[in-house]
């Protein structure tokens, strides 16, 4: 099971190889595709409904281009610009009441929709109000529906939220985010309406936005294409799209350097492919909000362990363990090697690049053999060692930090062994969506957010998400001061308070971690030079690309 | 036993076998994965899956579930497809007609070149074109498929750019009907040169790749049938009655030794429908391997369980023709004994 993907190396060095004895390509000489913007992506949609889709899932790259939400980020800063609103509503401009309950939006006049209808605040609300009603397992209408307490139409263009507690994330987190999209009232009562529990299959495979693009049509595994929505609200869209879905991740470097894409999703494991390309340029700036992470399950039913694994199920209770486990493993080795020098190491648990990172905060970032090897002897588990299993897909960096965490931990002591378990994406999903979770360790990376709360609610709180399903509660010297602290910060709408209290929380984190965080993955995008405006930021979904803001 | 009698008996017993394959494609992909994989994440609670496993129905006990699917079928509903996002009946006859499409035109490559090749060699048996007929074909059946591809790709798509990828340009492709999902047919049938001439140029590096491979296979068969019928008596006879030597080939020996290599030529198409899924994958060309490779890889099992069922059925089909294909050929073989 540890065999990584080795077709796609093995591929990688003999296109590598091939291409460098191979005459130089004359790529740069014209504009291929003028007037098209040609984007190899790595996954195929699953659908492209906001009501449906699930965050960093294929569908939010495409819905972040045709539809618009409230708010939005800009595309050099983490600061929230009007997009449908016309203001980023503060107490200072009464958009938000003094007890920081009610948030109200004046919003823009003269908005169309593709279909040509109007847009007004009703739109919204029926928009909210629809992925709640809906409330799809698989999609995001939690995040409307945890927090908002009620919703109205003050007039057809001022739209007004009560949420049930105050909330320092709400503009951050829930208006930005992909389920909070505006569709057209009337393309979703046409084409099948609202029906709780029950996907819209219209909806699922067309969209009637605002945004800058419209949807043309969707090639099944073959191609996605959007075109230029000429009565945008904003500056227009110069190029018309097409997404190419999927592929091998070699010919999409080829295709690439070849000048039949434009942009190409990739990581930093390909940037030896293409560095120094003719008329490539590879975008560095800036860390994904994505960190990588290996979990230790304090929360393992009985007997459920894979038969290699001898350690106890409450293995990971005691800190000294998991601390050890946070100095054994080879930090620099993993930053090196796959991924090639970009990223930085980051503490426990805010990313860096977000409000409330810390960066006087400890951090794990060295391997520590001797100080690992403190802890594990007074843990009792030195002479003894053990056999413990991590999970992970296969075929990724993912798995490639399973592999350093392996070699790290192996080469301590002969005595531990680490049984990498790479898998299948479905297999891992199962593993991973199960509740309780029969692995003692699973790799994968966090869901990006703008706002520091989502983060330590959910993998940091002993009652959050995976707070409850690792059994938190289990292991922290003192979880109710953990949760005291995250849920204070959560409704704190002082920043500074809330920054102080985000910077104790990873000091306490340090102390009592419940995660090896292997690095927060450096940007890596590489786009064709002659793409004009080529820009990212991280807190847009993956690839982090707003297509309408390129020219060729 | 008369031909049309072993026809209609074999036809009888298919409905018989589409079930057994039915239950086993059913159970394997229930051993293998959550048939909703592709749906779950950690932020779900156990609630919440409990509603997509009643969404999909596998709230029901198994049985009850097989019934379902089974009846969905007979009705036409093969279930939803997570990755395409569509009914799967909906997009497998689009992603059927692009790898038939490639397959056979890859099955023309291998033909052509497999008997062409091999009858070559086989008459010039231990002779130089033999030895160079037989380095291609070893070639062919050793090269890697996604390396020979890629290197392809390399040469011709990204170097010389005189090859495409994918399976059409998007705007030509959109600029015709497509009644039958066959690109090179839709636009014949749209009276389209540019359409056709797009169709071809897209072809032919992929079906090239894929067609390599198996000409090797066919012609090693055709050329060692050939040697075999070209030392039988009745070819000496046939030269001894003054026939020249083009004939008895061509007429006599050939017609025989394809006795061997149709019935290669059958096990072929299972190979090219395989191979069709590291070729599509490489060539970017939307059909059923690359939507299944992906199906795999997601726990899309609607898709999976539609795709083993299609598969089986057609391989049943395809051995009852080649039967019927080698008895005609060869009056030796009775059939239903």
């Amino acid at each position: 099971m540890t065999t990584i993907k080795w077709r796609n190396h093995l591929t990688a060095a003999l296109v590598g190889g091939a291409l460098a004895f191979a005459l130089p390509l004359d790529a740069t000489a014209q504009v291929n595709n003028p007037g098209l913007l040609v984007h190899a992506a790595d996954d195929e949609p699953t659908t492209l409904d906001p009501a449906q889709v699930e965050p960093g899932e294929g569908g939010e790259t495409v819905i972040l281009q045709v539809y618009d939400r409230l708010l939005d980020f800009g595309s050099d800063s983490p600061e929230l610009i009007p997009s449908l609103a016309v203001e980023v509503p503060s107490v200072d401009n009464g958009g938000i009441s003094a007890d920081g309950l009610t948030y109200t939006f004046k919003l823009r006049e003269g908005v169309t929709f593709h279909d040509g209808t109007a847009f007004s605040a009703d739109d919204v609300k029926y928009s909210w109000d629809r992925a709640i009603e809906m409330d799809l397992p698989e999609g995001n209408a939690g995040a409307l529906a945890d927090v908002i307490a009620s919703s109205e139409v003050v007039d057809d263009m001022t739209f007004s939220v009560t949420l049930n507690d105050p909330s320092a994330s709400f503009l951050n987190s829930v208006v930005t985010a992909m389920v909070a999209s505006v569709v057209s009232q009337d393309a979703v009562e046409a084409n099948g309406g609202i029906e709780a529990g029950v996907p819209n299959q219209y909806m699922a495979g067309n969209m009637v936005g605002t945004g800058p693009y419209k949807f043309v049509t969707w090639n099944r595994n073959e191609n996605l294409q959007l075109e230029v929505n000429d009565n945008y609200w904003g500056d227009n869209a110069k190029l018309d799209v097409r997404i190419e879905i999927g592929g091998d991740p070699d010919v999409r470097v080829l295709g690439l350097r070849a000048g039949e894409f434009d942009t190409i999703e990739t990581d930093p494991s390909f940037v030896a492919d293409i560095e120094g390309a003719d008329g490539v340029t590879i975008f560095k700036g800036g860390l994904l909000l994505e960190p990588l992470h290996i979990g230790m399950n304090l929360n393992i039913p009985e007997g459920s362990l894979p038969p290699e694994d001898t350690i106890s199920e409450d293995f990971f209770h005691d800190p000294r363990i998991r601390q050890a486990f946070n100095h054994a493993f080879d930090y620099e080795a993993f930053l090196n090697g796959p991924l090639a020098g970009y990223g930085e190491f980051n503490p426990h648990y805010v990313p860096i690049g977000l409000f409330g990172h810390d960066a006087s905060a400890p951090v794990y970032n060295k391997q520590n053999a001797a100080e690992a090897e403190r802890l594990f002897r007074e843990a009792g588990v030195w002479d003894e060692g053990f056999s413990v299993s991590v999970i992970t897909e296969e075929g990724n960096l993912f798995a490639l930090m399973c592999l350093v965490l392996k070699d790290s931990l192996e080469r301590l002591n002969p005595k531990f062994r680490i049984n990498v378990l790479a898998v299948a994406e479905s297999v891992f999903d199962d593993a991973h969506a199960s509740n309780p979770l029969e692995y003692a360790m699973w790799a994968k990376n966090a869901d990006p957010a703008a706002d520091p709360n989502f983060y330590l609610n959910a993998y940091a709180h002993p009652d959050g998400e995976w707070g409850e399903v690792h059994g938190f509660g289990n292991g922290y010297r003192d979880a109710a001061k953990i949760a005291g602290l995250i849920d204070s910060a959560a409704i704190e709408l002082d920043p500074a308070k809330r920054a102080a209290t985000y910077a104790e929380i990873q000091r306490e984190l340090y102390e009592d971690p419940m995660w090896i965080i292997g690095a927060q993955e450096g940007i890596v995008m590489a786009h064709r030079s002659w793409l004009e405006g080529f820009a990212m930021q991280p807190l847009w979904p993956r690839p982090s690309l707003k297509f309408s803001l390129f020219d060729k | 036993m008369q031909l049309r009698d072993y026809i209609l008996r074999r036809l009888l017993v298919l409905p018989i076998l589409i079930i057994g394959v039915s239950i086993v494609v059913f159970t394997l992909t229930r051993v293998g994965g959550s048939p909703i994989g592709i749906y779950l994440s950690h932020e779900m609670t156990p609630s919440e899956v409990a509603e997509i496993q009643a969404r999909f129905g596998l709230d029901q006990p198994v049985w009850v579930q097989y019934l379902q699917w089974a009846k969905g079928i007979l009705q036409g509903d093969f279930g939803y497809s997570g990755v395409a996002a569509a009914p799967v009946s909906d997009i497998f006859p689009l992603k059927l007609a692009a790898t038939m499409e490639l397959a056979v035109a890859a099955g023309c490559v291998a033909l052509f070149l497999g008997i062409t090749l091999g009858t070559f060699a086989g008459a010039r048996r231990n002779k130089l074109p033999d030895h160079i007929t037989r380095i291609v074909a070893v070639s062919g059946a050793s090269l890697p498929q996604f390396w020979f591809g890629i290197l392809l790709l390399i040469v011709f798509w990204a170097q010389l750019g005189i090859a495409p990828i994918g399976r059409s340009d998007a705007t030509i492709f959109a600029s015709i009907a497509h009644p039958t999902g066959l690109y090179t047919i839709d636009a014949i049938l749209a009276g389209s040169l540019t359409a056709f001439w797009d169709a071809v140029w897209h072809l032919i590096l992929p079906a090239l790749t894929l067609g390599y491979g198996a000409t090797a296979i066919i012609a090693r068969m055709m050329r060692s049938a050939l040697v075999e019928e070209l030392q039988q008596d009745y070819v000496d006879a046939a030269r001894a009655k003054g026939l020249a030597e083009k004939i008895v080939l061509k007429r006599h020996a050939r017609r025989n030794a394809l006795v061997p290599t149709v019935t290669v030529i059958g096990l072929t198409f299972g190979f090219l429908l395989q191979g069709t899924i590291t070729i599509e994958i490489i060539y970017r060309w939307p059909g059923l391997g690359r939507w299944m490779a992906d199906s795999v890889l997601r726990g899309d099992q609607g898709t999976l369980m539609t795709y083993v069922l299609f598969t089986s059925v057609l391989f049943l089909l395809v051995n009852l023709i080649v039967d019927v294909v080698y008895a005609n050929l060869d009056r030796r073989v009775t059939l239903g004994k």
